[in-house]
């Protein structure tokens, strides 16, 4: 009972940070039908600039939490107006690769600067170990689940109630009619670029609050991408959900049925769960009626 | 208060859609703009709407004024400010949505407090919508939907509406229903229209002015009365058969049209 307990917990723990990380893909897959590859790398970066606001600049942990936020949100729009912009009109395959050209560029940038070694994260209270009832996690756990519902929540009222939020989910449905409504939705594909990044932000002091900064993290966008297929791809709100079932999961076929079934256990989860149902658990399915 | 002059639109540059189309809508008048299939007619208002460049299609030549400001190549955001909007053919509504919600888009590019009030203003016309607000829109009837898209054109307070084939795969009924509305609002709000039909008889019976477009060109034009007594528009366009044998529009001699510079 307490391996099934702690297997559970842990694998919420790590499918929160997965759901952050897939809340971001999904963001730009609604708005622009584009899958960002570079989602890990960004999400790397984010928690770089956290690093240095702390250990360069001397900020406190709270000041440097805003601060990286902010930056994060400015470095999406930047990468959307510099790189991804120009191709617009191009076919989508294209564009999709100048995503995983990027992924590399930024690697390879994170890399020059700061180096390819792990640097401990300065995190105050990370390692305060908080109970709940006979369960028992750090801080920086807490954390990482706290702000996944938190971000969850948030994205679901801002796809239903503010009008920004209708209108990107306008557009994502039809987007020659969003433009007769006076959309204008470059600006829009640059916030989703912006809020895209503001996510992974979260996911990136997510897992330098829990692990360390390194390079290697990047690779946390691969391991998310499959709550957001599972999601549906074009919901945030159910990514953020998707990416909890993914981690559970995950972390119960590696206790259960051997380590390596861990790796590849969301995989499979997914091609089952599209066999069932093809739009993911929380995607839109099409309205047939003429 | 719309002129447009001499307009040429190219797609693909290849497909010449529109050749030279001119023509004008004053304020407060309904305005139709009829012809087959293929004509041109949608092409004429995406122009307006400056929405050709997402189909790769351009405004080769020729001038669009509206409310004496050129509008050629404006970005369609600003376009819907300046309150020229479009009520696209086959409505087009964002079905994954609710009706509400269609029409708080409808109202986007205003402030929030404007989007209440015309909320209420589009039930309050048409009242057979209010109580399917909260249904996803792509669920409703046609009728509904036409009228969603209606109501949500106007959520954007438009001086000028552009009407697509509104009538599409309508019962006469609704059709008829939804016209008296927008007589209303014409009354009403001084609200100009420029409506594209291909239902000539009840587009005429509307309206005030006609012009009829054939191949990108506007072949014919006039006050809808004259046009409704015309023999070639009766024959071709309102089905009423005279003496003699069939001809095409192309041997018709005086729809060679007089060349009229507008501006
Ligand atoms: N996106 C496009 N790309 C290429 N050609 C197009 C495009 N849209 C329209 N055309 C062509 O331009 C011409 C005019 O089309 P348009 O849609 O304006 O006609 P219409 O008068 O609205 O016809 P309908 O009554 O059938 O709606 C047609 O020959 C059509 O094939
Ligand atoms: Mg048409």
């Amino acid at each position: 009972m307490d391996y099934l307990l702690s297997l559970v917990v842990s694998g919420v723990v790590i499918g929160s940070l997965y759901g952050m990380i897939a809340m971001g893909f999904a963001m730009i897959y609604r708005a622009t039908g584009l899958v960002n590859f570079a989602q890990g790398e960004v999400m790397m970066l984010t928690a770089y600039i956290a690093y240095s606001f702390q250990v360069d600049l001397g900020l406190g942990f709270a000041a440097a939490v805003v601060a990286t936020l902010v930056s994060a949100v400015v470095i999406g729009i930047l990468l959307e107006r510099i790189f991804i912009r120009p191709m617009l009109g191009e076919p989508v395959f294209s564009r999709v690769l100048v995503t995983i050209g990027l992924a590399v560029v930024i690697r390879s940038l994170v890399i020059m600067a700061w180096g390819a070694e792990a640097q401990p994260f300065p995190a105050p209270f990370a390692g305060n170990v908080v109970r709940i009832g006979s369960i028992a996690v750090y801080a920086s756990q807490l954390f990482v689940v706290v702000t996944l519902v938190v971000l969850g929540v948030a994205s679901w009222l801002f796809f239903k109630f503010t009008r920004f939020g209708i209108a990107m989910r306008a557009t994502a449905n039809r987007e020659s009619t969003a433009l007769l409504m006076g959309i204008n939705v470059v600006r829009l594909y640059s916030m989703a670029w912006g809020m895209s990044a503001f996510f992974a932000a979260f996911a990136g002091l997510s897992f330098c609050l829990m692990f360390s900064v390194e390079p290697d993290m990047s690779h946390m966008g691969l391991r998310a991408f499959p709550a957001s297929i599972l999601g549906g791809l074009d919901s945030v709100t159910g990514s953020s959900m998707a990416g909890v079932i993914i981690g559970v999961v995950e972390n119960l076929a590696g206790g259960y049925l051997g380590r390596g079934l861990k790796e590849i256990a969301g995989f499979i989860l997914i091609v089952v769960v599209l066999m069932v149902r093809p739009y993911g658990l929380f995607g839109q399915r099409e309205i047939e009626r003429v | 208060m719309l002129a447009i002059a001499n307009l040429q639109v190219i797609y693909d540059d290849a497909i010449e859609a529109v050749r030279d189309v001119s023509l004008s809508v004053e304020k407060g008048r309904i305005v139709a703009l009829l012809g087959s299939n293929g004509a041109g007619k949608s092409t004429i208002l995406k122009a307006l709407s400056g929405v050709l460049y997402s189909e790769h299609g351009e405004i080769r030549s020729g001038s669009i004024l509206y409310d004496g400001e050129d509008c050629t190549n404006q970005p369609p955001f600003q376009i819907v400010r300046k309150g020229l909007i479009q009520v696209p053919e086959g409505r087009q509504l964002f079905d994954q949505l609710t009706v509400e919600e269609n029409l708080i888009v409808g109202g986007y590019s205003g402030s929030w407090r404007k989007t209440r009030a015309h909320l209420a203003d589009v039930y309050d016309l048409f009242p057979e919508i209010k109580p399917h607000r909260n249904r996803i829109s792509g669920y409703l009837s046609g009728g509904q939907q036409q009228m969603v898209a209606v109501g949500r054109a106007l959520m954007g307070e438009p001086r000028m509406l552009l009407l697509d084939e509104p009538s599409l795969g309508l019962a006469p009924l609704v059709i008829k229903q939804i016209f008296e509305k927008i007589d209303h609002l014409r009354k009403e709000l001084g609200l100009s229209v420029l409506l594209v039909e291909q239902n000539a008889r009840l587009a005429l019976s509307i309206a005030d002015y006609g012009y009829i477009v054939e191949r990108g060109r506007v072949v014919l034009d006039g006050a809808a009365d004259r046009l409704l007594a015309n023999d070639d528009v009766r024959e071709f366009y309102l089905g009423i058969q005279r003496e003699g044998e069939r001809r095409s529009m192309r041997d018709v001699k005086h729809y060679k049209r007089r060349k009229r510079w507008l501006l």
